[in-house]
């Protein structure tokens, strides 16, 4: 029976949260906005912290991942004596999945746990009270320009990822493998539809954006005020976004690649 | 003597708990008022509810003149303007410097040319001191320093009511010193009101006109500094002196040591 | 000075978002994606479409040409329809063109070719290809083949 109301609670505890982060984002994107050379102004430093930060590991990984496929799919594919098939395999999984996904998880760990420390810290030295107190909404002034970042650096990011691990594909296949470069990108272009593999993975990678970037400055802006609460969010951010990026990649990928 | 903000049978919850039950106290205009007693007794609530980050369960706060329970978004605002307060670690943005936290507050809510937001912000670092220090980010400064940055914040645009969050908490006496001067200072130069939140009793008595003590959400004691030195309420006394023990005790609430310790008193000191 | 450096960092981000797109669009996808704006209908009745399926290819001397739109069962005939849309520019194919089902690489990826006729009309929207060429199953090509080896015997 107790067993049964700590689910129970537990159930709506959740509920409640949601609810509360949903409003939340709805307030931070609605509130009345400022001048909007000053919000542009706040919007370009958020993509310089988000985006240009994270445009480091995006490429590294994608360099890594891309030699991987390439390799791992050779491996694969010649058993079946249809390596000429490597190149649409390497991008059709890249361009589908992993690129918006591997991206996203990236993302989630690098800029989503940076977006939750800072805002915890923000609201633990009661900056975000000072700023309601000057007059200034915390929503619309601190949160908003994040949210945005988020959801335009995400898919930039991605398709980053996806180039760099395509040319690093092909420098594997054609120089290691030993693949005629001429075949490898024919072959691919005859496969790879733009719009439903390129253009489905942008899709994807802004649907993760913004879910990251929503768990993340939710959990920043409810994080307790001190160090311990602070840990604790950035943690869940990480987590909870990283969940969300895999759980939502299988419901977009049954919409978009199902029959 | 008017007074310029009151507080009308105040009461206010959180959860369970109940912070006030039935509070009523005046701030006088052109007064430094100060607000003391034990931790949690609900003297930064108070402030809060000030600044109408908070609103009571039933009571009214009023400031200016107006009840803050009817104000619209654009009055709450307005009113916002004519505050200036000073948290406890002073809440500066860490991600500007001394110079353009403390210009926040003219470029968010005025159109001065940067011209002549450059000398208000010069002047308000003169007279705290730290003029020479505004391109400084915040982590490079002490505690002291960071609250004085956050004092010349707070008066930039004029207010007319300054809300002083434990200013002396954590302080090595010369800043307390330093602010405890800049307090009254500015109190008299500017002829605004002050209202400080603290615990610590020297220095408030200091600069203090009144003195409200207040504990489990009640009022306690209402004074002068003066006043409170001579007072009979044995709660007040102890809070005054800083005795280790009296009507706030000593011991967290529990059982006595012998029965703790499983023995019986009785037959230790016989035989 | 610090504000100019974040605005160029993050105009060089959005740049190279739009080249890692512009190689994406071109280089990797397949070229000429206007080709699904126009076109016209055409079908194919086929005793046979083991393993077509829809968006296959429809291709002409080894050219992409259209794409298989719809496949249905058409129960008074017995046959399975094929409705091909192919591109507007193509306007060669004769009225006695044959469609053949063929297997596409080892994957065994079926595609529609079309092979030409020698009337002079071409084919229209709304046409149809009579002469068809069902897909060839592996197992009735060994079968064939075992029976064509027993009778030599």
């Amino acid at each position: 029976m107790e067993q049964l109301a700590r689910i129970g609670r537990t159930g709506i505890a959740f509920t409640q949260s949601l609810g509360q982060s949903a409003l939340l984002l709805w307030m931070a994107l609605t509130a009345p906005p400022d001048r909007l050379s000053r919000e542009f102004r706040r919007l370009v430093q958020q993509l310089y912290f988000i985006g240009v930060n994270s445009v480091l590991i995006v490429m590294l990984s994608g360099l890594f991942i891309g030699m991987v496929l390439a390799l791992q799919g050779y491996t694969v594919l010649s058993r079946f004596g249809a390596v000429e098939a490597l190149g649409q395999l390497v991008s059709l999984t890249l361009l589908r999945e992993l690129g918006p996904v591997v991206a996203g998880l990236l993302f989630a760990g690098r800029a989503g746990s940076a977006i939750t420390a800072e805002l915890g810290f923000m609201k633990a030295t009661e900056q975000l009270s000072a700023l309601e107190m000057m007059g200034v909404d915390p929503l619309a002034h601190v949160l908003r320009p994040r949210l945005l970042a988020g959801l335009i650096s995400m898919p930039v990011l991605a398709q980053i990822f996806n180039a760099v691990a395509i040319l690093s594909a092909w420098v594997v296949s054609t120089e290691l493998l030993g693949i005629d470069s001429g075949s490898f990108w024919a072959n691919m272009q005859q496969v790879v539809d733009f719009r439903e593999d390129v253009v489905n993975g942008i899709i994807k990678a802004i649907v993760f954006g913004i879910v990251i970037t929503w768990v993340a400055v939710h959990e920043g802006y409810t994080a307790a005020p001190n160090t311990e609460g602070i840990n604790r969010s950035t943690t869940r951010s990480v987590v909870i976004a990283s969940l969300s990026v895999l759980a939502l990649d299988f419901i977009l990928t049954a919409l978009m690649f199902g029959d | 003597m008017s007074s310029i903000a009151s507080f009308d049978h105040v009461a206010l919850a959180r959860g369970d708990r109940s912070i006030f039950k039935d509070l009523s106290l005046e701030i006088p205009d052109g007064k430094i008022t100060a607000i003391m007693g034990p931790s949690g007794c609900g003297k930064t609530t108070l402030l809060r509810l000030l600044g109408r980050q908070l609103q009571p369960s039933a009571g009214t706060v009023t400031l200016f003149g107006q009840n803050l329970r009817d104000l619209s978004p654009a009055q709450i605002l307005a009113m916002r303007r004519r505050i200036g307060v000073l948290f406890q670690n002073g809440a500066l943005f860490s991600d500007l410097n001394v110079f353009d936290n403390v210009a926040f507050p003219l470029r968010e809510h005025t159109r001065l040319s940067e011209r002549h937001i450059r000398d208000l912000v010069l002047i308000r670092l003169h007279m705290v001191g730290l003029r020479g220090a505004r391109s400084l980010m915040p982590n490079e400064l002490s505690g002291g320093m960071a609250r004085r940055v956050a004092l010349a914040r707070a008066i930039v645009l004029d207010p007319e009511i300054i809300l002083y969050d434990e200013p002396f908490a954590g302080q090595d006496p010369i800043s307390m010193g330093v602010l405890c001067e800049l307090i009254a200072q500015i109190n008299k130069v500017l002829g605004i009101c002050s209202v400080v939140v603290s615990h610590d009793i020297h220095e408030t008595s200091m600069i203090s006109d009144h003195i409200y003590i207040i504990s489990e959400g009640n009022i306690v004691a209402d004074g002068t500094p003066g006043d409170l030195t001579h007072t009979a309420n044995p709660l007040v006394r102890q809070f005054v002196a800083g005795e280790a023990d009296g009507p706030i005790p000593f011991h967290y609430p529990g059982r006595d040591l012998w029965q703790d310790l499983d023995i019986n008193r009785g037959a230790l000191w016989s035989n | 000075m610090q504000q100019r450096f974040i605005e160029i960092s993050v105009g060089l981000l959005m740049l190279a978002g739009m080249a890692a797109l512009t190689f994406l669009a071109l280089q990797v996808s397949a070229r000429g994606f206007g080709q699904n704006k126009g076109g016209y209908e055409v079908v194919a009745y086929f005793t046979n479409t083991s393993g077509l399926t829809d968006k296959a290819k429809v291709s002409f001397a080894g050219v992409t040409i259209g794409q298989v739109q719809s496949i249905e069962i058409v129960p008074a005939s017995m046959k399975a329809k094929v409705s091909m849309k192919i591109n507007k520019d193509v306007d060669y194919l004769s009225t006695d063109s044959s469609a053949v089902i063929q297997t596409a690489g080892v994957l065994g990826e079926k595609y529609v070719a079309i092979y030409p006729g020698s009337e002079d009309d071409v084919l229209t929207a709304g046409a149809e290809i009579y002469d068809t060429q069902s897909s060839m199953i592996f197992e009735d090509m060994i079968g064939k083949l075992v029976t064509n080896l027993a009778a030599k015997d």
